[in-house]
């Protein structure tokens, strides 16, 4: 095992758990809602990739790559909206929203599951290697394509994404439901449509994550459901509401994730995952860099 | 300039779950004027406020922002409908602020200007703004967060002015701050060319307002008292 190729495979799952930390923390920040259906929106993203890739027969390669990562992105905000639209809207204004908030989305997300696998039954399907095949070697490191890809594809999402948040209107209105929820009402910003943006942003990010994820895995009912729960302890790890914090907690964990891989097995990751995540919040309750709770109250 | 009814609130009641705060109250406020809204802490000030802008617990009875009808019945959901009200010509700047801590100053500016004119014209409106507050000008890219008590008052004041608004309603803004620092703010809130809008100043130190609005109302256990509703106005438009 060479330190590049650990580091290699670190830095790319870095990026697609951190795809997913971050949407789940902008949800939760904006909208106050832990979005248990994350993992839906991703299986869902994944099919719709897994769709448009059965469609494009003898296309060139590059055009298919395109269209599958735009299908990807295009189906998880589509599938983001529609879970504001059936468990944000109806809710967010009745008592107890936060945990009425995680049961319906949990709901969803179980209900929405079984429709997949009635649909398309429990056969994995594979995604097309949208980055082709090649490979690339600079001294001892070789960079493969997918590993490439995923690296600069999330990395440019990322930025455009963080962007849009510091210069646009919607990013600016967003970012001010972040910091005051209260205040955002009485500056006039309505809770709903904010909502919507911010769940097909979301669902966006979820999208790409998962056609990068299955580059490596395949697309299944259930393949949603750990990449879920790693970006959402992700997000806990790197402190609810944080996006540079939920980024160096995507940098540490997927370091220790190839880290295990590489000397202990693959078997090991959740073991050593959840282990890491429970000392750094047993140090450092609110996570990495987790605004105290009053942030969100106040 | 003829004079017409910005606010009109008739029988409004208004509270948060079993607690009952306005009680059966009326209010004219017209174009033009400076009303002053003077009472002791926890007699529905702030809560007549938030009922305006539909962000009480529950309410009821009838209240009419420029000729709209923005009251009704309502039993749950606060703020679900706050964003229709501030289009329709409300600016609310809310007792403690309620700003932004990580917003630096001129995007928390930029966020007050909410309706697509006021957004528009955000540049000339910010300007606007800064003469008001000059203290402001040096701060524009800090965080609020950073900012003194003071500063922070003048921050979330001038976003309430950035809107294009026909009514603003001050709550407290000498709250919390030291006197001499109170009374440059309201000399500042003074010193805004109302035109055709109104304003309505809700604020426990009588002294600061007092021969400097055009009306005092006093606001006593959720009703409105002394100079108060609709007799007087009515009289105010009698000498308009």
């Amino acid at each position: 095992m060479d330190w590049s190729y650990i580091l290699l495979s670190a830095l790319t799952l870095a990026s697609i758990y951190g795809l997913l930390a971050i949407g789940i923390s902008i949800t939760w920040s904006s909208v106050g809602m832990v979005n248990m259906a994350y993992g839906l929106t991703f299986a869902v993203a994944g099919y719709g990739a897994w769709g448009v890739a059965e469609l494009m027969v003898d296309v060139d390669p590059i055009i298919t790559g395109v269209a599958v990562v735009a299908a990807g992105i295009g189906t998880g905000a589509l599938a983001g909206v529609l879970v504001c639209l059936m468990t944000f809207i109806p809710i967010h204004d009745k008592p107890n929203f936060p945990v009425r908030g995680l049961i319906a989305t949990l709901a969803l997300s179980l209900m929405g599951t079984q429709i997949l696998l009635w649909i398309f039954g429990p056969r994995v399907k594979t995604l097309p290697p949208v980055f082709g095949e090649w490979q690339a070697e600079f001294g001892a490191i070789v960079l493969t394509a997918d590993k490439a890809g995923a690296l600069v594809s999330s990395i440019l999402l990322l930025a455009v994404t963080l962007t849009w948040l510091k210069s646009s209107r919607r990013g600016l209105e967003i970012r001010a439901m972040m910091m005051n929820p209260h205040g955002a009402a009485i500056v006039g910003i309505g809770v709903r449509r904010t909502g919507i943006y911010v769940m097909a942003l979301t669902g966006a990010l979820a999208g790409l994550a998962a056609v990068l994820l299955c580059q490596t895995y395949f697309v299944s009912p259930f393949s949603g459901l750990t990449p879920m729960i790693k970006g959402v302890s992700v997000a806990l790890c790197g402190g609810l509401g944080s996006v540079s914090g939920a980024l160096i907690a995507a940098a540490i964990l997927g370091l220790n994730e190839s880290l295990t891989s590489a000397y202990l097995g693959g078997q090991y990751v959740l073991i050593t995952q959840f282990a890491l995540i429970i000392i750094i919040l047993l140090i450092r309750p609110r996570g990495i860099a987790g605004m105290l709770d009053k942030a969100r109250e106040a | 300039m003829a004079t017409r009814e910005v606010l009109n609130v008739k029988g409004l009641s208004a509270g948060y779950g079993p607690l009952r705060v306005l009680h059966d109250l009326d209010l004219v406020v017209y174009s033009g004027e400076r009303v002053g809204l003077v009472g002791l802490n926890g007699h529905g000030k702030s809560t007549l406020f938030l009922a305006i802008a539909g962000l009480t617990g529950w309410q009821r009875g009838s209240i009419r922002l420029n000729g709209h009808e923005v009251g009704g019945t309502r039993s749950q959901g606060p703020g679900r409908f706050t964003h229709r009200v501030v289009k329709l010509g409300l600016a609310l700047m809310p007792q403690g602020d309620e700003i932004f801590t990580g917003l630096t100053v001129e995007e928390h500016l930029d966020s007050g200007a909410f309706t697509p004119r006021a957004w528009r014209e955000r540049a000339q409106r910010k300007r606007r703004v800064l003469e008001i507050f000059p203290p402001l000008e040096k701060l524009m890219a800090t965080a609020v967060g950073r900012l003194s008590g003071g500063e922070r008052r003048m921050v979330s004041l001038g976003r309430g002015l950035m809107a294009d608004a026909s009514l603003f309603l001050v709550d407290e803004p000498s709250l919390g701050l030291a006197p001499k620092i109170s009374k440059g703010v309201v000399d500042a809130l003074m010193s805004v060319e109302l035109g055709d809008a109104a304003m309505v100043i809700a604020e426990q130190n009588v002294s600061l307002l007092e021969g400097r609005v055009n009306r005092l109302i006093g606001m006593h256990a959720g009703k409105l008292k002394g100079e108060a509703a609709v007799g007087l106005a009515a009289q105010t438009v009698r000498e308009a």
